[in-house]
């Protein structure tokens, strides 16, 4: 997998919606970047040609409290992107230098400081790489000077220290004030790959970069120079990438970074699954959790069991059956929680059931009672012991 | 995330092949009540008929309805005729991996409950199993129904 091969002049893009998608994470606002409202923003691209690192960056809003990455722009610079698998943190994305660009500007880059941020995010892309890319070289290297301070400037808010609010003006200043010339360039589209989750995770710690927190010094001069290159859009192809920044107070080692990645997912995914079960809304820690998950899916397949045995035990008497009971309303049984404590039989000993449905239970009046309550087996088994009966 | 509940259409599409499949099963209601040991093997055939429709319904979006297809169509064949090859490496790749911890935990219970389990790491086991468990309460759900329906 890896690189998205996008050898285009970069900045071909698909909506965003995509990459959001690709991104697995519950909740995404997933507004393309070129949107003026404030928007969670763009993906990353880990676009390798000398013309293209464009590159996107999208920050998932998601629950972190922290303020979400903000994107890129104009630099057509290029540094290491770095690659990060996040289910719900906040993208960033380190462009890649150019040859012309900047020695000087790693060594910017570097001293800036991010609160213990893992990584640097949003440089924005060249839009300028997208159209003709002779006029745009002098642009570009006009540019570059410029977008390494707006480099900074851009990092400056995402250190954290400014609140969410500023943050958002800040952009969408710069995304208002926008010189339209520019904006015609920056057509974001974002390439569709969206292998987002379960990406190289190793090919991410390969290349972590970790830098400090400047601070203080780089405020100064950026709000002006911001505007501009706030808004040089740079896409780049949406990437199988989601880059994460360390959140304040945390370990910034690549391992670790990525490791909470992980844990997000997955604590995402229990409370999805939270909220399947019922009754379970009070719950938390994960292996209470599992039991119950556990305890929920066995009970599920119990419950198919007994009424397949329910159904073989009573002959279809109704020749139209399928007909007549699709006609009536099977998306919306009639009490069907009364229908579920039916099952009791086999279903008193689970202690499961018991804080699920209400005590009392009626007997099936159809089934055979000298019919042995029907052991729990998985449907291996059953597959397994169905065949050499013959079907 | 896309949602998980399985929208109406699988409902209906389970509902109909599974009903369909019933139907093939019908005994002539001359031979009388049926013998234990009848009403087991019915039982069973039943079952797996939920089961495959169910997964048939669903189609191959999601990995637990791959994985039970696969498994119904193997061992229809018999011998597994059908195994994919790529997968047993993979499979053994994973398993052992995933049994990286000596006892049996909870995450293996899960692994065994949901088909295709074994293969996936805990993430992808988590959102097959939300996924898996509304499929499963729609099949109850409609199955009742269909009891409600015989019993009427």
């Amino acid at each position: 997998m890896g690189s998205s091969g996008d050898n285009n002049d970069g900045l071909a893009f698909q909506s965003g919606g995509q990459s959001v998608v690709n991104c697995q994470s519950s909740g995404m606002g997933g507004n393309p970047f070129f949107a003026s409202a404030w928007d969670p923003v763009v993906s990353i691209s880990q676009h390798e040609n000398f013309g293209g690192s464009s590159m996107l960056s999208q920050s998932e809003l998601t629950n972190s409290p922290y303020p979400v990455v903000m994107e890129n722009q104009g630099i057509s610079t290029t540094s290491h992107l770095v690659h990060y698998q996040s289910g719900s943190s906040y993208v960033e994305l380190v462009p890649k230098f150019p040859s012309y660009g900047s020695g000087s500007f790693s060594e910017m880059v570097s001293s800036f400081g991010l609160n213990e941020c893992g990584q640097i995010a949003n440089t924005g892309c060249h839009p300028n790489y997208t159209t003709n890319k002779e006029a745009n070289i002098e642009r570009t290297i006009a540019n570059s000077a410029e977008s390494q301070e707006d480099h900074q400037l851009t990092e400056e808010p995402i250190t954290g220290a400014s609140p969410d609010g500023k943050k958002r003006k800040r952009v969408g200043e710069s995304n208002s004030s926008y010189d339209p010339n520019k904006n015609a360039e920056g057509e974001r589209l974002k390439d569709p790959s969206g292998h987002s989750s379960d990406v190289q995770k190793e090919q991410d710690e390969k290349k972590p970069r970790t830098e400090q927190n400047s601070g203080a010094n780089l405020r100064g001069k950026q709000s002006a120079k911001q505007a501009k290159n706030n808004s040089h859009s740079g896409e780049a192809p949406n990437e199988n990438y989601i880059h994460v920044r360390a959140r304040r107070g945390q370990a910034t080692n690549s391992h670790s970074l990525a490791e909470r990645v992980r844990r997000e997912k997955i604590s995402e995914r229990m409370r999805l699954l939270q909220e399947l079960v019922p009754g379970c809304n009070k719950i938390t820690g994960k292996a209470v959790m599992l039991d119950e998950i556990i305890n929920y899916v066995q009970s599920l397949q119990q419950q198919v069991e007994f009424l397949s045995m329910k159904l073989a035990t009573v002959n279809p008497e109704l020749s139209n059956d399928i007909e007549k009971i699709l006609s009536k309303d099977i998306l919306h049984p009639r009490g069907s929680n009364a229908a579920l404590m039916g099952f009791v039989p086999g279903m008193n000993a689970h202690p499961y059931s018991h804080g699920i449905f209400p005590a009392s239970i009626p007997v099936i009046s159809n089934a055979n009672p000298q019919f042995p309550s029907v052991p729990h087996t998985t449907l291996d088994n059953d597959l397994q012991s169905l065949f050499p009966n013959g079907i | 995330m896309t949602s998980v509940h399985p929208n109406s259409t699988t409902t209906t599409r389970f509902a109909r092949r599974f009903l369909i499949s019933l139907s093939r099963m019908r005994r002539p209601i001359t031979l009388g009540p049926p013998s234990d040991e009848e009403v087991c093997r019915r039982t069973r055939r039943i079952k797996l008929a939920a089961y495959s429709s169910m997964a048939r319904a669903v189609g191959s979006r999601r990995a637990w309805s791959r994985a039970l297809l696969l498994k119904v169509r193997n061992r229809v064949r018999f011998q597994g005729i059908l195994r994919n090859r790529f997968l047993a490496s993979k499979k053994k790749r994973v398993i052992k991996r995933n049994k990286a911890s000596g006892e049996m935990n909870k995450t293996d219970m899960l692994r065994k409950l949901v088909p295709g389990g074994e293969t996936m790491d805990i993430c992808g086991l988590l959102e097959e199993t939300a996924h898996y468990m509304a499929s499963l309460a729609t099949q109850v759900k409609v199955m009742q129904s269909i009891v409600d329906q015989y019993s009427k």
